[in-house]
């Protein structure tokens, strides 16, 4: 770093003093963040009894997880719901970045684009989320429309609280996420190369192929891990959207803390934390993110 | 070339994607002009009024609709939001200000910061209800646990706003200021926050905006007093009535209004630094 040379008669000084002014924040996160997430771990091997909680370590809340019903289905839902929404938001996303990175040549209009993917993002995440109620009903105005145009006689009852109308919701919700890092990506491409290939007498698809998509691969790494972290923390959605009958591993936690079953909470939070780990861990060995960015 | 038909086909196709990402929102301000109180969050729209309106302001007689509990609600909010602000922007300038220099432990450190903004909510949430109440066996309270998760939440964000800002700072005015014989905190004070301020401005902006709509870590951390999206949330589980709609058109109409007056104060500021680099100039 050059400004660490420039600053090099007043060092002793200098290093202290960043000590003092990194010390709050490091604090901050450490009191607030780390303990609060490793306490997580320590709890979820308390003794839970039906009205009180005490620090004697045991794993009966560990086998109630593994050995119910209920809970390893919603860990089979968290994951499918997941799944399911990583693929749309890539595949409804990935047309758009395609668009708003590469083909718009002006950089003007690809801000522009990109600004109005995010301004949503100014109204209240709940109220997004409660705006598909009036879209997706009986009477909601995708029915109206489909029937208006004589697509359809009786209306989709399935559009709304259904694992779909859940689905729907989070895809709108979170496909920007996906869009943005890999149109980022795509922006950088040299055209240069682009051109040489096309020179060189290859079609588009196999420029996509071959150039396009591998360039692009760092951006969908990201956003996949942005959109996995959040889908997997989600619970209001499903709240909202599922009419109950939905339950992540969000919504388990919501319950038993709502409960006061402590115990459980916890356990259901460190295997959310261990199922979050391994997905950004198997995102990271697609790509060396450190070497592409 | 193919690129003369796809690119016409991707831009028929992002035009629907943006269609995608409002039409929701259009289908629910359009609804909240329903007709009340018999009206309700659906289709056709019997007569266009301003009754749900009136009725979150309390202006329309008592009906079976109960009215949002929302003025305590709002103010808790935006004072949440404003504590959230000034701290997470006081703390991100200073670690910013500290990674300037390379210490032992960044690595570590700028990991730890980022952490938080990474963590979902649920995880934080619920870690910071067990600290309160199973180990320190404290009160879970809006502006005490609710305000240090905000803090956790939005702090990276103020931090790596300032860290961009002050990678492109051009350290020799503040070096020239030092070799006068300026204390370093009023180098600090005259030199360095002006040039930086739009940043500030910027990590303000985000630190507000995120803890006035945050949720989920509200939901686990504050207490039995609801802030804004907790009233929302509410109503989640009831029969919803187009008042909820009206009360979205509004939170949205405000966030709109904190955008345009961060971009007033924004074209200020550089403005006036235009203005001192052309006294510069003259002088």
């Amino acid at each position: 770093m050059s400004n660490t040379a420039a600053a090099a008669p007043s060092t002793n000084t200098g290093k202290s003093s960043s000590w003092w002014l990194i010390a709050p924040g490091a604090i901050w996160m450490a009191l607030f963040l780390v303990a609060p997430i490793l306490l997580i771990v320590y709890v979820s091997f308390w003794t839970q009894t039906t009205f009180k909680i005490e620090p004697t370590l045991t794993f009966k809340s560990w086998q109630t997880f593994f050995g119910s019903d209920t809970y390893i289905n919603s860990l089979w839902t968290t994951l499918r719901i997941w799944l399911i929404v990583l693929v749309t938001t890539f595949v409804i996303g990935y047309p758009t970045a395609l668009f708003v990175g590469l083909f718009v040549k002006n950089k003007t209009l690809s801000t522009v684009l990109l600004v109005i993917c995010v301004i949503p993002f100014w109204t209240s995440f709940l109220i997004r989320v409660l705006a598909w109620r009036p879209m997706l009903g009986k009477e909601g105005a995708i029915n109206i429309i489909l029937m208006k145009l004589g697509i359809i006689q009786q209306p989709i009852e399935a559009l709304l609280f259904t694992e779909l109308s859940v689905v729907i919701g989070m895809t709108q919700i979170y496909v920007v996420f996906m869009v943005g890092p890999i149109a980022f990506m795509l922006g950088r491409i040299d055209p240069n190369i682009i051109e040489a290939a096309r020179d060189l007498g290859a079609d588009f698809w196999r420029i996509f192929r071959k150039i396009i998509f591998p360039l692009s691969l760092p951006g969908v790494v990201v956003g996949g891990i942005f959109v996995s972290v959040m889908v997997l923390g989600e619970f209001a959605t499903a709240a909202a959207l599922s009419g109950r009958k939905v339950n992540l591993l969000g919504n388990i936690i919501v319950t038993q803390v709502g409960s006061l079953k402590w115990a459980m909470a916890s356990v259901v939070g460190v295997i959310l934390t261990v199922v979050m780990g391994l997905v950004i861990a198997g995102f990271l060995r697609i790509v060396d993110l450190k070497r592409e960015l | 070339m193919e690129s003369r038909v796809l690119k016409p086909i991707l831009a028929v196709y992002t035009l629907l994607f943006i269609l995608f990402l409002y039409g929701p929102f259009f289908v629910l301000a359009i609804l909240s002009f329903q007709q009340g109180p018999e009206g309700g969050p659906q289709f056709p729209i019997i007569e266009w009024s301003t009754y749900w309106y009136r009725h979150i302001f309390g202006l329309t007689p008592p009906s079976r609709v109960a009215p949002l509990p929302l003025g305590g609600a709002l103010f808790r909010s935006l004072t949440l939001a404003f504590m959230t602000m000034v701290t997470s922007t006081v703390l991100g300038v200073m670690s910013a200000q500290a990674f300037r220099r390379r210490f032992r432990g960044s690595g570590v450190v700028f990991y730890l910061i980022v952490l938080g903004m990474m963590v979902p909510g649920v995880l934080t949430g619920l870690g910071m209800s067990l600290l309160a109440n199973n180990i320190l066996g404290i009160e879970r309270h809006w502006w005490s646990t609710a305000f240090v998760t905000h803090v956790v939440y939005t702090f990276p964000f103020a931090f790596l706003v300032m860290l961009a800002i002050l990678n492109r700072f051009d350290s020799s005015v503040e070096e020239a200021a030092w070799s006068l014989g300026v204390s370093p905190w009023r180098t600090f004070r005259k030199v360095t926050f002006p040039l930086i301020f739009p940043g500030v401005l910027s990590a303000m902006l985000f630190a507000f905006t995120l803890s006035y709509d945050e949720f989920s870590r509200t939901l686990f951390a504050s207490g039995r007093d609801q802030t804004l999206p907790l009233a929302i949330y509410g109503t989640f589980s009831v029969e919803i009535h187009p008042n909820v709609f009206a009360f979205g058109v509004l939170t949205t109409v405000f966030s709109f209004a904190l955008l345009a007056v961060y971009a007033i104060l924004m074209t200020m500021s550089v403005q006036r630094a235009k203005k001192m680099a052309l006294q510069e100039e003259i002088a």
